[in-house]
């Protein structure tokens, strides 16, 4: 039977399933400090690592999950509604602190970038045909 | 009897908000309009589907006084492919560890530089402002891609809902303001705007690198990948560190 676009999405869903299950396995009985799906990422790397090369099945369903990564967290953020009274009682404070943060977070990553680039790429054009 | 038997409206309707669908519809209808909206504005940073959405289904449950609880029953579907794309994120790291290892230690460096001054900066501005703890815990992994800060979020504590509309509104700010930024500090080189604007903004940060440039939007998601895992070890030890 000819490969279509439907078919080829099981084995990569269902590999995806194993490490999301084997990640919550870990999670509960080995290493409770970390969230099960982070496990199964981690897991999942090394097995791409050992793998050499992503399978096509995976490429395609992980590429419509992270096109829609949005999507799924509509439920969750749309609990919003249980905190609006709390929240506009300090709007000024999480208004504040997130746009710094979030401003400060891209400026120390982009400075500390820019301080450690490896050598050839630091330096401009100019002075590596400096004599 | 009457000829004409009138619809029994009440009824259609306590059975329609009972049932999942309902909540899968408005869940993925919401969505739907908002990526709409999106690009009828040429995607712009702060017509964000996801936020439109949110504040569709938000108001959607005030108008016909669907509590909460009852709607997540039905959209928890979706809900729990968040866990699945946390580990299918494993596959665009996999594919930038070849960049990954020749910038290793800038890379490394830089996001444990950034990841720690998301934390401190928004809890320390939160707190000096007079924000109550119920509302600051969440902002520590509010850099996090939310997936995986909503799963950090109930290790420390902290409302994960909280933490996900935190993340959506860095997202969206850090997509809005990087670029401003970036040239503040004077940054050129685009893989190093674009990894700076992931590690800060994660999903929302590398949809907009990638609106600019692919070089910028390849290592958004890269940095958006690491600093979820870095996140998910580093939050709860820096919490743990703050709160003594």
């Amino acid at each position: 039977m000819p490969h279509n676009g439907a078919m080829h999405i099981v084995p990569g869903l269902l590999l995806i399933l194993l490490f999301q299950g084997l990640g919550d396995l870990a999670s509960r009985f080995l290493l409770p400090m970390l969230p099960g799906p982070v496990i199964g990422l981690v897991l999942l790397f090394t097995f791409l690592l050992v793998r050499g090369r992503v399978p096509v099945a995976l490429g395609t369903v992980s590429g419509a999950l992270m096109n829609n990564l949005g999507l799924l967290f509509v439920p969750a953020a749309s609990g919003v509604v249980l905190f609006l009274p709390q929240m506009a009682a300090h709007a000024w404070a999480l208004g504040v602190a997130l746009i710094a943060s979030v401003a400060l977070t891209i400026a120390v990553t982009a400075l500390v970038l820019r301080a450690l680039a490896p050598r050839d790429e630091a330096a401009p054009p100019a002075q590596e045909k400096h004599p | 009897m009457s000829a004409v038997p009138t619809l029994p409206i009440a009824e259609i309707w306590v059975y329609l908000s009972g049932n999942p669908l309902f909540a899968l519809f408005l869940t993925l209808g919401a969505y739907q309009l908002g990526t709409w909206v999106y690009e009828k504005t040429h995607r712009h940073p702060l017509a964000n589907p996801v936020a439109i959405a949110v504040l569709l289904v938000a108001a959607t449950l005030q108008v016909i006084g669907l509590p909460y609880a009852k709607y997540f029953e039905g959209a928890q579907f979706v809900h729990f492919l968040l866990g699945t794309a946390t580990v299918a994120l494993a596959v665009p790291i996999y594919q930038g560890y070849a960049m990954l290892r020749r910038r290793a230690l800038a890379l490394g460096v830089a996001l444990a530089c950034g990841a720690l001054t998301s934390i401190v900066s928004a809890v320390i501005i939160a707190r000096m402002l007079g924000a109550d703890d119920a509302l600051v815990t969440p902002l520590y992994a509010k850099s996090v891609t939310a997936p995986i800060a909503m799963g950090v979020a109930e290790r420390i504590g902290a409302s994960p809902t909280l933490t996900a509309v935190y993340a959506l509104v860095t997202g969206i700010l850090g997509a809005a303001l990087g670029r401003f930024v970036l040239d503040a500090v004077g940054s050129r080189a685009w893989w190093q705007r674009g990894f700076a604007l992931g590690a800060a903004a994660h999903g929302i940060g590398t949809s907009r690198a990638f609106s600019v440039h692919v070089e910028a939007g390849t290592y958004a998601s890269l940095a958006m990948g690491l600093h979820g895992v870095l996140g998910a070890l580093m939050v709860p030890l820096v919490y743990r560190w703050v709160a003594g």
